[in-house]
């Protein structure tokens, strides 16, 4: 209901948008506004719902001469809770980036926002990702060679293992390559080496788990205190735990998945933010299903990644996720 | 190797054979009042795994005039057991019915089989089957509906369920109109009426529980003794039990699903026979999942039901299934 009331109120509001854009809608003609309006940002918000949200969010940027892109917004139906994410392109001549801030964060306070963050990606530092991994490799191997290939905007800080890894390793020569640390926590039952990885990632944004076999603690997690992504090789709930694809294989199922999600106390139990799956047969055994789960793994936990950068993610109540 | 040696000569021969019946068939089959002359027929075989089963069973086929159109053979990596689902056509002049049992009852001695089951789908009567259903009607209307349409092959003995249904509901008329008794039998926590339906379906080849809610105990499936095919509303071995949809809602994944699996005395464990998945979202509600998993539920059991009458459907292991 309130969306639809939303939704009527922005009309009359969006022609007189519409006018003042329209008038940039003209500008590219002229080459130096071409480029001048150009540079891209997200803006993702959550805060109670009220009538007006998209209103004044959209007054927000277009009187900076912002140009809407794209609007996605969700209202769950039963829950009185507003999220949006919103694509534009404007110019930092006209919008400086410390105003814009500003401006959203009136924003964020007018209508009591619990989230409110915006990302301008060329003018801001890439996201800082610590990487831990254990013996499994495929994935830290996708994920560095996608980030090399330019298609994961983030920078590595170091990558974190308690499996040693010999000088002339190919994981080893790359991160040498590109000056990426690699520390080696081999971890005991009475030592999970948690404090020096909190140490060598505080300074990052978030965590990246690519089968990186070790519990993090409540402890650890309440004092890294940002998100941490990890990668399940089996289609949660089901099969948590070690050997998804040995537990699969044994329960005779038909489709095989991976879940990403994000980590909480509970073993593979966080807010889910990607799943993915594949058909597998009786022709298929035990070492088919682990190369397809593999394989599901690296495009399920590189998707995440990408979506998490690109202000997708949001949590939804306490175990969910909206991607938008 | 040894097959494609032993058949190439006597191949020719039977395409000889068998083009001149297919011609004759074609062109006749309108005309003649009597049967076509080629008729289809489908042999299934599991025996224990050893040289020389692909050779005797094809010319075995050969030997009669009949013209293998395609086969399936499967033997696991690990355990020695044969797996085979051959198409043949063949004309009944020549290799009448019964002899076709004797025939395959001899090789299926000679190799000691475990199963070996020959359907000549037009000779042979189509597989009775009564079907048990709760209070939603989904699944079994759409399995009545494609019953009716021609395209489940199947002779529907009865109708049983634990709900009442008035005579002017829609199931009503028509298992009405076509003649199938229903049969309404409520249960109680302590009477599941296990034997009235023992008797109501001791005539059925298999029986197929269409949202049937009740658990069928121990005693059921030993005194029944015959396959009983079930449709369960989530991606097995998440979410047994009761209310799938909103215990997936309530984890916040990102694929629903629906299994069929033939029954076991646990409940929702029986080896799985397909199971089919569909993307929800943060924009899906309660409702939606619902209405998707009902969508798949009514797929998928008719696809299980579908492979199990073809003959492509085979135990293996004790919880898994070969489907050809």
């Amino acid at each position: 209901m309130t969306l639809l009331r939303r939704t009527a109120y922005s009309s009359s509001a969006s022609s007189s948008i519409l006018q003042i854009a329209g008038t940039f809608f003209r500008a590219p003609h002229s080459s130096t506004a071409a480029v001048a309006g150009s540079t891209y940002g997200v803006h993702v918000f959550q805060c109670p719902d009220t009538v007006g949200i998209v209103a004044k969010l959209s007054e927000c940027i277009a009187s900076h001469g912002g140009n809407i892109h794209s609007v996605d917004v969700f209202v769950p139906e039963d829950r009185r809770v507003f999220y949006s994410r919103s694509e534009f392109v404007f110019d930092p001549a006209r919008w400086p980036r410390v105003l814009m801030d500003n401006d959203f964060s009136n924003l964020s306070k007018f209508f009591n926002a619990k989230i409110s963050i915006v990302r301008v990606p060329d003018l801001e530092p890439k996201h800082k990702i610590g990487v831990l991994a254990s013996k499994q490799e495929h994935c830290l191997v996708d994920l560095l060679h996608e980030w090399q290939d330019g298609r994961l905007p983030v920078d590595i800080k170091c990558v974190i293992s308690n499996h040693e890894r010999a000088p002339n390793t190919h994981v080893i020569r790359f991160l040498e390559r590109h000056g990426i640390p690699y520390h080696c926590l081999p971890t005991s039952p009475g030592n999970k080496r948690e404090d020096e990885i909190l140490n060598l990632v505080k300074d990052t944004d978030f965590l990246v788990l690519a089968r990186y076999m070790q519990i993090l603690s409540g402890r650890f997690l309440d004092s890294y205190g940002k998100d941490i992504i990890n990668i399940h090789h089996g289609l949660l709930p089901s099969f948590r735990g070690g050997n998804p694809s040995k537990q699969a294989y044994d329960a005779g199922v038909k489709l095989i998945g991976a879940t990403s999600h994000f980590v909480t106390e509970g073993l593979d139990a966080g807010p889910i933010i990607e799943q993915m799956v594949e058909r597998v047969s009786h022709r298929d055994n035990l070492r088919s299903f682990v190369q397809k789960s593999e394989n599901l793994e690296k495009q399920c936990l590189g998707k995440a990644i990408k979506s998490y950068c690109e202000l997708r993610v949001l949590p939804y109540e306490l175990k969910k996720t909206v991607v938008f | 190797m040894v097959v494609a040696g032993a058949s190439s000569s006597s191949s020719s021969s039977i395409l000889g054979i068998a083009s001149g019946f297919f011609s004759r068939a074609l062109h006749s089959s309108k005309t003649s009042s009597g049967p076509p002359t080629a008729v289809h027929g489908i042999h299934v075989f599991h025996c224990p795994d050893v040289v020389g089963i692909v050779a005797k069973l094809s010319e075995c086929i050969a030997l009669r005039g009949g013209n293998i159109h395609s086969v399936d053979v499967f033997v696991p990596e690990n355990k020695q057991v044969f797996y085979s689902r051959c198409e043949f056509v063949f004309h009944p002049a020549r290799w009448p019915r019964d002899e076709i049992n004797n025939d395959f009852m001899k090789l299926s001695k000679l190799f000691n089989a475990e199963r070996s089951v020959v359907r000549v789908p037009y000779l042979d009567p189509k597989y009775k089957i009564a079907v048990l259903a709760s209070k939603q009607d989904h699944c079994l209307f759409d399995l009545l509906h494609r019953w009716q349409e021609g395209r489940l092959p199947v002779d529907i003995s009865c109708v049983i369920s634990n709900h009442v249904r008035s005579p002017n509901t829609h199931v009503i008329r028509f298992l009405e109109r076509h003649g199938i008794p229903y049969h309404h039998l409520p249960t109680t926590p302590r009477n599941k009426r296990e034997d009235e339906i023992l008797e109501l379906v001791a005539d059925t080849d298999f029986l197929v529980l269409a949202r049937y809610m009740q658990i069928l105990s121990g005693r059921f499936l030993e005194s029944y003794g015959k396959d009983i095919i079930n449709i369960h509303h989530g991606l097995l071995p998440s979410f047994k039990g009761g209310n799938p949809s909103k215990q997936a809602f309530d984890a916040g994944v990102k694929l629903i699903g629906a299994t069929s699996h033939f029954v076991t005395e646990e409940l929702d464990s029986g080896a799985i026979i397909e199971q089919m998945v569909e993307r929800v979202s943060h924009r899906d509600t309660l409702q939606s999942f619902v209405q998707k998993s009902e969508n798949l539920e009514k797929q998928c059991l008719a696809q299980a039901l579908k492979s199990y009458c073809e003959l492509q459907v085979l135990h293996c292991d004790t919880n898994k299934t070969v489907v050809f």
